[in-house]
């Protein structure tokens, strides 16, 4: 039984949570990865099949009708969730890469040229670097990298060094790339600001809110970012959805980077005009019973509550980071203080890899990652090829952090004299 | 066996002492191996005399299984030859198969490893240093 009032709450709804991994209750503690998955949006995907499949936007009948209206009022659902202007704003993909893929290739392609710079950060996973290296390569462009607090003992360690970002904002600066929320460090951007510092210099912005979405309100209107990415996935709902967020202006600018049925206005033999944004951009058919998914799990999120959410990621992650100082042999990364980050933290445990503690805490049946976590750039910089990471998620709860420094034990009687 | 068992009493050792680790002067073949999910990389070199390997060394930055692996092929392929150690690769894998029950007796030196294989993660920790081999193979051959 769950003793903390939110996972007791909640952990019901999540069917996954019943398993058993090697005897114990299965403690998922991966959830910057990947969150699982409420009944209710399981039922959702299972009754779209069920009661209304057929293609979007085509059909001149009632079910066709009823799953373009699915597919449609998801997009009014989505832009409501994240307070963008209005559902025109809002371009299905698959995921957060797809979604960053798509500005890379329909906007910065045509945008940047020789001598161009990127600004992205030391923080940024590899989605939200590859695409631009890609696009880099292409142009002549070249990514700079804004650099991140990260010596020991310091005030504001694993933060972004807001003024080094000042001064690399420089007139060559075409696009800054930087994430709401580090996916090893915890760390929680100031997303606001930069963009205010990057339109200071007329800079478009581009925000990875793979993580934020599940643990913070994220409001595009009042940050003022020019693009914005996100995954179902990590909020509770179905793999294969994100989301892509884009400013008008910006969304004019794009040019389509996929053909095909549904992205058309009229077609010609040699060339074809375009449908208007956001279906531009989503040529074929759309993931219709993934966007029922979608929204489900927004909705559910907003039933929980996202104040509530926040309050209980805080107490587990003060519970956690209270613990950790007990331990002269764990090595924490990322900030200390609970206002500047999120409820995910990456360690190691010293003289034991990381893929050796994750073995026996999976053999405890704790779920963790252990690797680079795709911030290979970020690794470096830390000075360690892999860590451990653990992220929380709505229904995990104090005993499981309980279970975690126990299996901690385990691996140190393993691995240590 | 359990998990403690295993890395305790028969991984440990090699993780901690790896046999033939290091660098050879004059390699004839060498090859590096790298593990997208985690980082560990492992260099690999053979010294030849004709198709026998007379000599090798290994250099691992990795996990207990990854360097363990890696230290007991090294012991296993000394003075054989590379066709015959690529067969031991096949059957290595073969081993690791999650369906596979019974393991040839030249694999029971690899027990402790293949018992480890229902964490299928770490396959390729096991792998790492054998497709290095591997790869020292495919440069004999061309």
């Amino acid at each position: 039984m769950k003793n903390h009032s939110l996972a007791s709450k909640v952990c019901d709804d999540f069917p996954i949570l019943k398993r058993e991994i090697y005897g114990f209750p299965l403690a998922y503690l991966d959830n910057a990865a990947t969150t699982q998955k409420p009944q209710c949006v399981i039922d959702s995907l299972l009754r779209f099949y069920e009661k209304y499949n057929s293609n979007v936007s085509r059909g001149v009948y009632t079910l066709a009708e009823e799953a373009t209206e699915i597919y449609e009022s998801g997009r009014e659902s989505v832009a409501k969730f994240i307070s963008a202007q209005s559902s025109r704003n809002i371009v299905f993909t698959r995921g957060t890469t797809e979604s960053i893929n798509l500005v890379a290739s329909s906007w910065a392609q045509h945008k940047l040229k020789t001598g161009d710079r990127i600004l992205v950060t030391e923080m940024e996973h590899h989605s939200n670097l590859v695409p631009w290296q890609l696009i880099a390569q292409e142009t002549g462009a070249e990514l700079v990298y804004c650099p991140i607090h990260l010596k020991a003992g310091s005030n504001g360690v694993g933060l972004l060094e807001l003024e080094e970002l000042e001064v690399l904002i420089t007139d060559s600066v075409k696009l800054l790339a930087v994430t709401a929320v580090s996916n090893v460090l915890g760390t929680i951007n100031p997303i606001a600001k930069i963009v205010e510092i990057a339109h200071n210099r007329g800079v478009p912005v581009m925000v990875d809110a793979a993580q934020a979405v599940a643990r913070m309100q994220i409001d595009v209107t009042s940050w003022d970012c020019d693009f914005l990415a996100f995954s179902g996935h990590k909020v509770y709902g179905p793999t294969g959805i994100g989301v892509l967020y884009a400013k008008k202006d910006r969304l004019d600018e794009m040019l389509p980077s996929q053909g095909g049925g549904g992205m058309v206005s009229q077609v010609g033999r040699q060339a074809s005009t375009w449908a208007d944004a956001p279906q531009k951009f989503e040529a074929g058919t759309p993931p219709v019973a993934e966007v029922s998914g979608l929204v489900t799990a927004l909705e559910y999120v907003l039933e929980v509550g996202m104040p509530q959410i926040q309050k209980h990621e805080k107490e587990l992650t003060n519970y956690t980071l209270i613990k950790f100082r007990d331990f002269a042999d764990l090595e924490l990364y990322g900030p200390m203080k609970i206002t500047d980050r999120i409820g995910v933290l990456s360690f190691n445990l010293q003289n034991v890899h990381p893929h050796d503690v994750a073995q026996v805490l999976d053999e405890g049946g704790i779920a963790v990652r252990a690797g680079h976590h795709c911030t290979q750039i970020l690794h470096k910089q830390l000075g360690v090829l892999a860590s451990v990471r653990i992220s929380f998620g709505i229904y995990n709860d104090v005993s499981e952090i309980d279970r975690l420094f126990s299996a901690l034990d385990r691996a140190r009687e393993i691995f240590l004299d | 066996m359990n998990t403690k068992t295993i890395f305790r009493d028969l991984l440990l050792d090699h993780a901690r002492s790896p046999r033939n680790s290091g660098y050879l002067d004059h390699p004839d073949l060498q090859a590096s191996a790298y593990n997208p999910l985690c980082g560990d990389e492992l260099e690999l070199a053979l010294e030849l005399s004709g198709e026998i390997i007379q000599d090798c060394r290994t250099q691992v930055r990795g996990c207990t299984i990854c360097i363990a692996s890696a230290s007991m092929m090294s012991e296993f392929i000394l003075k054989k030859t590379l066709s015959e150690v690529i067969i031991s690769s096949k059957e290595f894998s073969e081993s690791l198969r999650k369906d596979t029950e019974n393991i040839s007796e030249i694999m029971e030196t690899f027990r402790p490893l293949i018992s480890l294989k229902l964490h299928r993660s770490r396959i390729k920790c096991m792998r790492l240093a054998w497709d290095a081999l591997e790869d020292c193979a495919e440069q004999f051959q061309t």
